[in-house]
């Protein structure tokens, strides 16, 4: 079966990073057709199309564009390319196919907001990418796409490439941008908003890579053929990342709305040695885990999901066999997101260290099988209670697990306990 | 009206000036909402997660402290959610608080015992050891830092960036090993160091002067004015009466002159006001010998001194450390009265006076130059101001010199300086608080004074802000005097006890 190819349009193209290849499959000719655009009718255009934030949340991102002031003086365009949540590997396939989409998707966001500056930021563990993405910027740059008096107009978009250090909070928008300021990567009180006041306190945008990959193809081919794909709420395609025992893991674009058992099953192309599905992390290790029986006829948008329980987040689809004990898969996520709290806001900073310490307690054969109950309630007053999500991240998985898999997990610490012997 | 807005808080419609939090509207309305890391002087970190209420139509709870109140709001403090939040929230910042209430200094006045008393009092659910952090940590000259104590409200660190601009903390690692700390081996090294101790809403930070002294339920409270400078902050005076032992002092907040903060040279201007450092009784020089004597006896010499030598031959050499109706009294009776001529004032260097270190600290360390000035303004008489010249004055010939000494020991030290320097005055009446002026040479009779906690009256501060010492603690010197207590009995028609 055929499927739409948006983002992964430039997939066995030979030397598909370089500028040549990119301007060959009509690169930068949305932004030279935007650039004489008003930004208002940009902002119209992908508003219009229906495309939402790709990072986890979903927020329609015309609408994120139009929060600027319009009398804001100085603004900021950031490309978020930290890509930390677990099992996600989607923007980086984006700047190994073709980094160009990305500046180009970049100046047409910078001119939609009127920013003269821009940034990605990217996550250091990205070797190859980072070079990659910095090689593209150099031919940009050389080829006037930017910089001053970029395509022969009168803009001058400087775009600079910064590199973070792997910390999983600074993927979290203003914990992003607090980074980047030089600071702690701690996420910032809101309101204000970034939109209002954001990078350095001036009005500031920042979409996901994959968001921002998008929109060329949006100017291009225009709104309507992109909402044409996916859904009504949750127009166009999304890039899945399918892990776990596959036989065939790896990026999947797909029209939102797919199913998701086809996805795993016919796509990835099913259990390896014979395994049986036993669980599926849909969005991400921050999304609430799923049961064979909840994805039978489950599509992967952002709605459906949601109605699921679950979250479509950033398209990491983690597939869980039969034989994957889930004390372990908990261990796991909570010593993740305890040792990537950044510490400022109580329930989170002791709460993630709280699930961590009794999780512990199993290895240590102190743990009670009332202790699973406890994790629940831990996580039950994390939720909503802090400054980011990353709270809310540790507390939904950590909640669908004891309560899905309640009598598994008490098993496991009456068989690990003294009184299990 | 464009300027306010109304809300309703709990069962009471609140008006309140745009742009305020709800947090500050509670406040105003003494709506009780509990609050960590919230401070009224600094900026808003929104981190504790304790000021949790409800707003109507939100989806979640919201923080107080970060909520603008908007018209027709309604917020509610007390529904069953943010009850369940409250427990909670505090359940998460004790789990690894080490509840060491008994051996700690913030014990009876800490945020979290007390919140505990309010909505805890259930055993906690932590069963697991807790996370481990450095004790003890030398911060400072006056700082010890406890990180296990520590709630991480970051309360210091805005201080260190926002009041002092000194940015001398900050928060090192993420998560629950986060810890408070400086860079590197640096200490903190400022003036106002032990606000970080008040801010402090649980035993993190201790003075080292205070830490270990005594429990602060024991400790009695006075507000009065810091007689350190002249920019006189409220300050409140903590001892314990039944000792006539002062322990320590704190700001309190008056926003036109000091705001939230004071600076540690003012809280050391209370430890010249305990027992050892007091002089008890008036002495006198009795045939070459230093003797204790009645107050009485030593105010009867002076006026027979005065009497001998003639209102002409006498001067008063006047220190800033007095409250405006002790000068009044003082000048009523030398120079009104008695018609004495000749004052000297005493307000320490004038190339120093003018300092100001852009907090609060000043170079004019006398609390009521003002009030002095004042006072003198509606006297006649040859007004000089001594100092650096005091020597020169002061052999133009007086006999008899009144002199009212700064209370306050980096002041005093260099006041009774000066007065060693004078020679050829037959009688020097010394009026002073602190014993160690009984070792100045060159006096005639010391006066026993009462300190500044112990009296109530009137500093101008350096502005002209008429503040009041509002309350007296008993004087840990049995026979010490207020001026006008003094000159109340220099009045007398008979002197009541003669030799």
């Amino acid at each position: 079966m055929e499927f739409p190819k948006i983002l992964t349009r430039f997939e066995n193209i030979p030397n598909s990073r370089a500028l040549a290849t990119y301007e060959k499959h009509g690169g930068y000719e949305a932004a030279r057709k935007v650039l004489g655009q008003k930004p208002e009718e940009v902002i119209a255009l992908v508003k219009d199309s229906g495309l939402r934030g790709r990072g986890g949340a979903g927020f329609p991102t015309g609408l994120k564009w139009s929060f600027v002031p319009k009398s804001a003086d100085t603004v900021y365009l950031l490309c978020n390319n930290d890509e930390g949540e677990p099992g996600t590997f989607k923007d980086r396939y984006i700047l190994e196919l073709s980094p160009h989409m990305l500046i180009e998707g970049m100046i047409i966001a910078a001119h939609a907001i009127g920013a003269k500056k821009a940034y990605i930021y990217t996550r250091c563990e990205f070797y190859d990418e980072i070079r990659w993405m910095n090689e593209a910027i150099e031919e940009a740059y050389k080829a006037g796409y930017l910089g001053a008096n970029l395509l022969g107009t009168k803009l001058h978009i400087d775009l600079d490439h910064y590199i973070g250090a792997g910390a999983y909070i600074c993927g979290e928008e203003t914990g992003l941008i607090s980074s980047l300021e030089g600071k702690k990567g701690q996420p910032k009180l809101k309101p204000p908003f970034p939109a209002v006041s954001g990078y350095l306190g001036k009005p500031t945008i920042v979409n996901n890579t994959e968001t921002l990959a998008a929109v060329p193809w949006i100017i291009t081919h225009g709104a309507a053929a992109y909402k044409a794909m996916g859904t009504e709420k949750s127009p166009g395609t999304k890039l899945f990342c399918v892990s776990g025992p596959v036989k065939k893991p790896g990026v999947f674009e797909r029209p939102l709305g797919y199913p998701l058992k086809k996805l795993i099953f016919e796509d990835a192309g099913g259990m390896i040695d014979g395994k049986q599905l036993k669980a599926v992390i849909p969005g991400g290790a921050s999304a609430p885990v799923l049961l064979p029986a909840e994805i039978e006829t489950l599509t992967l948008d952002y709605e459906a999901i949601a109605a699921a329980g679950s979250m479509l987040g950033s398209g990491a689809v983690m597939v869980i066999p039969h034989d994957q004990p889930m004390m372990e898969l908990l261990r796991i996520l909570v010593n993740f997101f305890h040792h990537e709290s950044c510490g400022q806001c109580t329930p989170c900073r002791e709460g993630t260290g709280w699930l961590a310490n009794i999780v512990q307690g199993v290895e240590e054969k102190t743990a009670l099988p009332e202790d699973i109950e406890k994790l629940y309630q831990i996580a039950l007053h994390m939720e909503g209670r802090t400054i980011c999500a990353l709270s809310d991240a540790a507390a939904m998985p950590t909640k669908a697990i004891t309560k899905k898999f309640a009598d598994e997990l008490k098993q496991t610490i009456y068989a690990n306990s003294r009184l299990g012997g | 009206m464009a300027d306010t807005v109304t809300f309703r808080l709990n069962d009471k419609n609140v008006t309140v000036p745009k742009g305020w939090t709800v947090m500050q509207a509670a406040k105003q309305e003494k709506v009780d909402i509990p609050h960590f890391c919230w401070h009224p002087g600094l900026s808003v970190a929104g981190v504790c997660r304790f000021c949790m209420v409800h707003v109507q139509g939100a989806r979640k709870l919201e923080i107080a402290c970060n909520l603008q109140a908007t018209e027709g709001m309604v917020v509610r403090t007390d529904t069953p959610e943010v009850k369940e939040a409250h427990k909670w929230g505090l359940e998460f910042h004790l789990i690894n608080h080490p509840l060491d209430c008994p051996v700690c200094d913030q014990a009876g006045e800490c945020g979290l015992q007390d919140f505990y008393m309010e909505v805890g009092k259930y055993p906690s659910q932590m069963t697991r050891p807790k996370v481990l952090k450095p004790k003890a940590v030398d911060l400072g000259p006056r700082l010890i830092l406890d990180t296990e104590r520590c709630i991480l409200c970051s309360r210091c660190v805005r201080f260190e960036e926002e009041v002092t601009k000194t940015n001398a903390l900050g928060i090192f690692d993420r998560g629950d090993r986060a810890i408070i700390g400086t860079y590197g081996e640096e200490k903190i090294a400022h003036n106002y160091q032990e606000n970080l101790v008040d801010i402090c809403p649980v035993g993190a930070f201790t003075s080292k002067k205070f830490r270990f002294k005594q429990r602060v339920w024991f400790l009695q409270e006075k507000s009065t004015i810091c007689p350190g400078c002249s920019t006189g902050c409220k300050i409140q005076v903590h001892a314990r009466t039944d000792r006539r032992t002062y322990y320590r002092v704190k700001p309190q907040t008056d926003e036109a002159v000091n705001g939230f903060w004071m600076c540690d040279k003012g809280r050391d201007t209370i430890t010249h006001l305990n027992r050892e450092s007091r002089l008890p009784q008036a002495q006198m020089m009795i045939e070459g010998k230093k003797q204790t004597v009645p107050v009485p006896q030593a105010l009867n010499s002076l006026q027979r001194a005065i009497a001998a030598a003639g209102a002409q031959h006498t001067a008063l050499l006047v220190s800033a450390h007095y409250t405006v109706e002790e000068y009044q009294a003082f000048f009523d009776y030398f120079c009104t009265q008695l018609g004495v001529k000749t004052i000297y004032q005493w307000r320490g260097d004038k190339e120093d006076r003018d300092a100001f270190d852009g907090i609060l600290w000043r170079g004019d360390e006398n609390p009521n130059t003002a009030g002095l000035l004042a006072s003198l303004s509606q006297i006649q008489g040859r007004k000089v101001e001594a100092r650096n010249e005091l020597v020169a004055c002061v052999a133009q010939d007086p006999k008899v010199l009144i002199a009212l000494c700064p209370e306050v020991p980096f002041t005093s030290t260099w006041f009774q300086g000066d007065l060693a320097k004078l020679e050829g005055i037959s009688h020097v009446s010394l009026w002073t608080c602190r014993y160690e002026a009984t070792e100045a040479a060159g006096i005639t009779s010391w006066i026993p004074m009462k300190g500044f906690a112990e009296k109530t009256g009137h500093f101008l501060n350096y502005q002209g802000a008429k503040r009041e010492l509002e309350e007296a603690f008993p004087s840990a010197a049995a026979s010490a005097l207020s001026v006008v207590e003094a000159v109340q009995q220099l009045a007398l028609p008979q002197p009541s006890v003669t030799l």
